[in-house]
């Protein structure tokens, strides 16, 4: 893994969540979440799905991009 | 079983079969052995990786949506002893067996039972200890991780994440959180964003956006319950659209004509004592996180928005727990099958208040983006008002977005005989457009997205005063109840010589 497969982030913006073993104990694969764009993923998926160059381009994160705010908070300033 | 439940069940006027059903069934284990009795649940006999293969098999048995299996893994690589449940609802099938009706039931015999069980009053709750309650049965209060704690996965290939998607969520009124009516339960999609840290999805319409506003607008608390792996009713009416003082747990018991039991979970609020996993949360004030995309009921992925944010404070679960989950995606899937009949119902009633000439509603697709009604038609244009009022009821509000009017004696559940009204009724100009309507932020087709155009197609017979089409002569083949039961006992008589012959 070297870096986020949604939106590019660097190796440093992602961190292991879980890592899944069998019953001996062996790993079987290990989930990520990119801290940077909110994506989880499993390195044992379809390249797809975790490949950013075979990721259809829609399912892509910009973080320069401004995305719709459910729900506003309220202004405390 | 008490003497006051056992009136109210009277009340309810449920079958013998439907009551001893209602009586059998506490919980989803229940209900899964249930189905394995009859050939309606199976349990996966190969190791599975999380993707793609849930996906696959989900995809697979939802193909059948009148008989499809509810599917148990219990093997899923990586997450050695964790169960997973899809299809519960899957197939309308399983919705007949729950309601205790035999395989083989139609969709409409199944619409007409809710609508009998309509307007039951008599809630049946009881109360369990907490220290009696099945989901108490272990307590986790640190070091939570929800990848560990469920068989997460990805349902379709762009979700942002492993979503669970069929959780029940309860929730108080920040400002009157005494108070038994205002608890909400509904389904919200949820997306865990770490291992303590999820977000969910609402929208002001709905009562979670509505507590959520209220929270952060009076720095109020928001504590939540989410639970998972529910008894069959709570998964099957929870998504019923009723008033905002009604209880969730109380009209699912009414409907199922059974006591629910709740208990209290460790953070106040009433929850399934019978459920296999609760997460207890709460809102974390002006917080937003990245959410999205998500393949939705409407066969499309949601965008990416930043929705709020929930941190986890406990969790209960059963002794070896289920996670139940569903697939969601281009139709036909589970999501259609559990909510499609809980749909057309409430919409039935409140036309039926103004109008008694309504006979049935059909808005099994899409959660009622299309509704096909069957009204008997006083005078020409009658229908078209009958379509106007439709847009008026709660749930036609923001989804009801193509309707099309029928005659009485067309089946709305029947496509072959809808389109034979389609065919022979609709006049081009026999259509309404009403434009720049309220429409749900997921709907593909909005103009922007909460807003749209609605479509009403009159396809119901030509009246006076108009005169065209005053000529023709309907064919009346025989039709009701004896038909109906013809049609089985030749399904029957299929069936019996197939097997005669192999």
């Amino acid at each position: 893994m070297n870096s986020c497969p949604r939106c590019q982030s660097e190796q440093s913006a992602c961190r292991v969540e879980h890592e899944g073993r069998d019953a001996q104990g062996e790993l079987v694969w290990t989930v990520y979440y990119c801290t940077a764009c909110s994506f989880t993923w499993r390195d044992s998926e379809p390249e797809e799905s975790i490949v950013y160059a075979k990721r259809d381009a829609f399912s892509r994160v910009d973080l320069n991009k401004q995305y719709p705010v459910v729900m506003p908070p309220p202004n405390r300033d | 079983m008490g003497t006051n439940q056992t009136a109210a069940i009277k009340d309810v006027s449920l079958s013998d079969n439907a009551l001893k059903v209602a009586q059998r069934i506490g919980s989803l284990r229940d209900f899964l052995d249930f189905l394995a009795e009859h050939g309606q649940c199976i349990t996966w006999p190969e190791a599975v990786l999380p993707e793609p293969d849930i996906r696959d098999i989900a995809v697979a048995a939802g193909r059948d949506a009148m008989n499809g299996p509810a599917l148990l893994f219990d093997d899923i690589k990586g997450y050695p002893g964790k169960r997973l449940a899809l299809g519960v609802h899957g197939s309308f099938t399983n919705l007949a067996l729950l309601l205790g009706h035999p395989k083989g039931t139609t969709i409409k015999e199944l619409f007409y039972d809710i609508i009998s069980r309509w307007g039951s009053d008599k809630p049946l709750l009881e109360r369990v200890p907490m220290d009696q309650a099945p989901i108490h049965e272990n307590r986790i209060d640190s070091n939570f991780n929800l990848y560990d704690l469920l068989p997460l996965y990805r349902i379709n290939e762009y979700d942002g994440g492993f979503y669970i998607g069929k959780a029940n969520v309860v929730s108080r009124d920040p400002h009157d959180p005494d108070n038994f009516g205002k608890q909400n339960v509904g389904i919200y999609r949820i997306q865990p964003q770490g291992k303590d840290i999820f977000t969910l999805l609402s929208v002001p319409a709905h009562d979670m956006g509505r507590m959520i506003i209220a929270a952060e607008k009076d720095d109020k608390p928001l504590k939540i319950a989410v639970m998972l792996g529910n008894h069959p009713a709570m998964a099957m009416f929870a998504a019923t659209p009723i008033g905002y003082d009604e209880s969730e747990f109380a009209y699912a018991s009414q409907m199922m004509g059974s006591p629910l039991r709740l208990t209290d979970s460790g953070n106040g609020m009433d929850i399934l004592a019978d459920s296999e996993i609760v997460i207890e949360a709460e809102l974390i004030h002006g917080s937003r996180q990245y959410e999205g995309p998500f393949g939705e009921f409407p066969g499309s992925y949601s965008g990416v928005r930043m929705a709020p944010q929930f941190k986890v404070t406990g969790i209960s679960h059963r002794d070896n727990p289920i996670f139940e989950n569903i697939y969601i995606g281009k139709g036909w899937t589970e999501h259609d099958t559990l909510i499609g009949l809980n749909t057309s119902a409430p919409i039935y009633a409140k036309l039926k208040e103004d109008f008694p000439e309504v006979e049935a509603v059909n808005a099994l697709y899409q959660h009622g983006l299309t509704g096909i009604i069957s009204v008997k038609n006083r005078f020409s244009g009658f229908a078209k008002s009958v379509a106007m009022r439709a847009l008026g009821t709660p749930h036609g509000l923001m989804y009801l977005k193509n309707l099309i009017m029928v005659d009485d004696d067309v089946d709305p559940f029947d496509l072959n005989q809808v389109m034979w009204a389609l065919s022979t009724r609709t006049r081009a100009d026999d259509i309404i457009v009403v434009p720049n309507m309220p429409m749900i932020i997921i709907d593909p087709a909005a103009e922007v997205p909460g807003k749209g155009h609605r479509l009403i197609i009159d396809a119901t017979s030509f009246m006076p005063p108009d005169k065209v089409g005053a000529d023709a002569q309907i064919v009346s083949p025989p039709g009701g109840p004896k038909i109906d039961a013809l049609a089985k006992v030749i399904q029957a008589l299929q069936q019996e010589q197939q097997g005669g012959q192999s």
